[in-house]
């Protein structure tokens, strides 16, 4: 039988979790909560600090005289304009374009990358090496990462680390030193928030939370569980695979496939690039004739909604965490798409979803109506496309 | 700087071929070839004194339409119309003579059975059959399954459909249940004696790494029957390697271009397209096709370079079976080796073949192989088989002086007189058809012919039309569909595919 195991800050978080619902992550347990209510939790991302345990992620190293050129040609942005210490978000697909995965590249050095994924490229890696002169080595059970996100992340990485996180620019990476031991900084994460992601050696694990959660006691720092980042990474308009998107190496049939286009990924496909890459003469074509299909965000109507709700007597529910379930989404009596996961923003106040709606009904400002059960009953809330991100502050980037 | 309207890497006969009909067409052919003679293994080479021999390929010849297309005749190439015996030893020296008169073989092979002298020819009737399925089969331009099937491509399947329903039903269902059978049950249905069947049989082993168990050799038996056109290989008057000077002399007589001692290194690509090569020698030579002769694993992962390439597509290339496990051993004598003339073979049981290919499986030398001989004047050459290209044990850099010695004491339980009478010797090592004759692991058919490496799946699925995933790179070697043996369908095939 098939054993989740715990991540090395487990000591830490399992004494914190009070509800003890505990998540699955990649064959790792995480905290879905530390409290019976996820508020307190969320408002941390927002307004304070949050500390995040996201060791499951996947993480590949990539070393060698060709590393670059693996990246670049598994990968869809151009691998050779990343400067080291630079981060890249991407996504790979399969040679007919659809995606495979998403994660972020980090050039740690001239020849040495490291990969971040939601599930397994070990094998697709190795299979896209073959003539490279590169080896790649998978570090996600020695490499342990934490996630400090929050508009005071920056403070309390200030107060604890050796070296200045002041000038560490968004999507930039350094080396540093916290609690004593050597950590590499990148300023990145999953919230759409300022916020910092720190890789360290898993045997190191306990003294980097120990050392940030004392660092942090002033600017409320809170351990926060997964179902709270879920409803930030909604509003930050981050899709996640398996729950937004298949993966193109196990969908059953071609209509469960997504390319980058599909899913707004444009920005991330670098036809510009010379040479081969995997999936390009897909993407180009898909360039060309246009996507079938695109992921938008939509927001629902209150006042529409608050009407549907009116109808048995009631005021509008809302959940309390991300919904991840498929939701038609109509125009007229026609099904044009479906939403993936639907949240309430308690910051925004807003009822909002990713969906995938078919041409033309994903052009901004699209009204459309997206099922929600009133009472056990399928009623159709008016809803509209908006851009993404639905939440974006003015010092995510800054 | 010069440039072509096609670049044919390789000057084997597919290659040849293929240029011939191009420049037959009006194009401006280059046909590059790293040995310093056109031929491939299609050749007749000089390894001493009076030691002239065809190297590989013992005789064969092309389909005749490209024979004639092409006017052959008029460069000298010259197809010995008397078919000469093949005969298989016998302990006892009442050898199994299968004469090209079927009454005549019938006779023989009474010996052995009353009742396989009575079946022989109407079996030599179903394989005339064969043969023509097989050169229909060789003839079409396979569609790519399962993904970019088009009607066009669909017809050719269509037209052998029809060809081979035209041979009647009972036998369009023979010839298609002998495909995935072995060798042994194929002639198992015709044949009762062990002797009769085994030297049959052997055909399905010739030049693969097959035993007479194993499922495919009732193709590769038919393969084999068809391109031979018999049992018996047929010579060239002046050796072999005429098939080929002829060809090359049509290309050239056509405006083609051939140059030989002219490796190529890479294929130049821009954008995934294929724009050129450039040689051993740093010179670049740029053209608006490339076609390769040279086998699917050293075109894509050395030629194109896997990086190129879909990762998928790599992968499939890389699974290509190559295995070769064929030696070769040319005997200069003094004349007195005793050996008739013909194709005669040491192939006395079913069992004696299988265990022969046992060596191959365990990646070594069979104590008691499976020999093929053909004499040309003082000279024996003998097909050697199995020696695994990877041993377990030992090199090819001194294992070949152990094939020799098997190979020799093997022939001369037989006859006597024929250690004697050696003057010279030359051994071909599946090394050496790897680094002379330029055959990745030694495999003569650049990929073995089996049941998932043939039709559509040659080279590899989806990839079957010789196209590849870089535009304007086409195959026409022995590793497509049409290859595997001498008849040029391959590179006929490759023309009628290019834009
Ligand atoms: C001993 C022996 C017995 C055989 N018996 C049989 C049989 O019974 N049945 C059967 O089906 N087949 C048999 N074959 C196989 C048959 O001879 C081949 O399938 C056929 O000759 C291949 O022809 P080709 O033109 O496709 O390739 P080849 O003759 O292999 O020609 C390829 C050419 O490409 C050249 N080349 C390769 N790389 C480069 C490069 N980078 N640059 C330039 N040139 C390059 C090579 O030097 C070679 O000249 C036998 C082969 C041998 C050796």
């Amino acid at each position: 039988m098939q054993q989740l195991r715990n991540t090395p800050f487990h000591e830490r978080t399992s004494a914190l979790c009070q509800p003890q619902n505990w998540r699955k992550w990649a064959g790792y347990y995480v905290v879905g909560s530390y409290e019976h209510t996820i508020d307190r939790e969320y408002w941390a991302i927002r307004n304070s600090a949050a500390l995040i345990d996201v060791t499951p992620l996947m993480k590949y190293m990539i070393k060698g005289k060709d590393a670059a050129n693996l990246l670049d040609r598994v990968t869809t942005r151009n691998i050779h304009k990343m400067s080291v210490g630079q981060v890249y978000y991407t996504a790979w697909c399969d040679d007919e374009g659809k995606m495979i995965d998403d994660g972020t590249v980090a050039r740690l050095d001239e020849t040495t990358f490291r990969l971040t994924s939601a599930e397994p490229n070990l094998r697709w890696l190795m299979m896209n090496a073959v003539g490279f002169d590169v080896h790649i080595s998978e570090v996600s059970d020695s490499v342990a990462s934490l996630s400090l996100q929050g508009p005071n992340s920056r403070s309390v990485l200030k107060r604890v680390c050796e070296s200045d996180v002041e000038g560490l620019k968004y999507f930039r990476l350094m080396k540093n030193k916290l609690g004593g031991v050597e950590v590499t900084i990148s300023r990145t994460g999953y919230t759409g928030d300022l916020g910092y992601e720190i890789w360290m050696e898993a045997k190191d694990a306990l003294k980097v939370w120990d050392a940030l959660m004392e660092a942090g006691q002033d600017y409320g720092i809170t351990p926060v569980g997964i179902l709270a980042l879920d409803m930030t990474r909604v509003e930050a308009g981050l899709f996640m695979l398996d729950v937004d998107y298949t993966s193109a190496s196990h969908a059953w049939i071609e209509a469960q496939k997504s390319s980058p286009f599909e899913l707004g990924l444009d920005w991330t496909v670098a036809l510009d690039k010379p040479g081969y890459f995997v999936g390009r003469k897909a993407l180009e074509k898909e360039k060309k004739e246009g996507s079938s299909w695109k992921m938008v965000g939509i927001e629902i109507d209150w006042v529409g909604m608050e009407a549907l709700y009116a109808e048995v007597g009631l005021p509008p529910q809302v959940p309390g965490t991300a919904v991840r379930a498929s939701m038609p989404i109509m125009v007229g009596n026609v099904q044009v798409g479906y939403a993936s996961t639907a949240s309430w923003s308690p910051l925004l106040k807003k009822y909002i979803a990713l969906a995938h709606l078919e041409k033309p009904y994903y052009e901004l400002g699209t009204d459309v109506r997206m099922e929600i059960t009133v009472e056990h009953h399928r009623k159709h809330a008016p809803a509209k496309v908006v851009k993404l991100p639905f939440y974006e502050p003015e010092w995510k980037k800054k | 700087m010069k440039t072509y309207d096609t670049i044919i890497i390789g000057a084997g006969h597919n290659g040849l071929v293929a240029a011939a009909y191009l420049a037959k067409k009006g194009k401006k052919v280059l046909v590059l070839e790293r040995r310093d003679m056109v031929g491939g293994q299609v050749v007749t080479e000089s390894f001493g004194e009076n030691f002239k021999v065809d190297s590989l390929h013992a005789g064969g010849t092309l389909r005749p339409d490209i024979i004639k297309h092409l006017n052959l005749a008029s460069h000298g190439l010259v197809v010995d119309t008397v078919r000469k015996p093949f005969i298989s030893l016998q302990a006892d020296s009442k050898h199994l003579v299968f004469d090209a008169d079927p009454a005549k073989a019938a006779e023989s092979i009474k010996r052995f059975s009353e009742k396989d002298a009575a079946n022989w020819i109407p079996f030599l009737d179903f394989m005339n059959k064969v043969s023509r399925f097989v050169h229909s089969a060789n003839a079409a331009i396979m569609p790519r399954l399962p993904k970019g099937f088009n009607a066009s491509e669909g017809m050719a399947l269509a037209k052998l459909g029809i060809n081979v329903r035209m041979l009647g039903g009972k036998n369009m269902m023979r010839i298609i249940r002998g495909i995935p059978m072995t060798a042994d049950e194929f002639v198992d249905e015709w044949f009762e004696s062990d002797i009769v069947k085994a030297a049959v049989a052997s055909l399905g082993l010739h030049g693969f790494t097959l035993g007479a168990f194993g499922a495919g050799t009732g193709y590769t038996l038919m393969h084999n029957w068809a391109n031979r056109g018999g049992m018996s290989h047929v010579s060239v008057q002046g050796g072999i390697g005429k098939i080929s000077e002829a060809l090359a002399g049509a290309v050239r007589l056509l405006g083609g271009e051939i140059r030989t001692n002219a490796e190529v290194k890479k294929v130049v690509i821009k954008d995934m397209r294929a724009s050129g090569v450039v040689l051993s020698n740093g010179e670049e030579i740029s053209s608006g096709n490339v076609i390769s002769a040279a086998d699917p694993k050293h075109t894509f992962l050395s030629l194109v370079g896997a990086m190129e390439l879909p990762p998928e597509f790599v992968w499939n290339v890389q699974s290509i079976k190559m295995r070769g496990s064929v030696a070769k051993v040319h005997l200069l004598t003094d004349g007195k080796h005793g050996i008739p003339d013909g194709t005669v073979v040491v192939a006395p049981s079913i069992k004696y073949l299988e265990k022969a290919y046992d060596a191959a499986k365990y990646h070594q030398i069979s104590e008691k192989p499976y020999l093929e001989v053909t004499t040309s004047g003082n000279v024996v050459s003998i097909h050697f088989q199995f020696a695994a290209y990877k041993l377990k044990s030992g090199d090819w850099k001194t294992e070949g002086a152990k094939v020799e010695k098997i190979a020799m004491d093997t022939l001369a339980e037989y006859f006597p007189d024929l250690k004697p009478s050696i003057v010279n010797r030359k051994v071909l090592t599946p090394l050496d058809l790897e680094t002379t004759y330029g055959l990745t692991e030694g495999d003569l058919n650049h990929g073995q012919l089996m049941l998932d490496q043939f039709m559509f799946m040659r080279p590899i699925p989806g990839w079957s039309n010789h196209r590849t995933p870089i535009d304007n790179l086409y195959l026409c070697g022995s590793g497509v569909h049409g290859g595997g043996g001498v008849s040029g369908a391959s590179g006929r095939n490759v023309v009628k595919v290019l834009k």
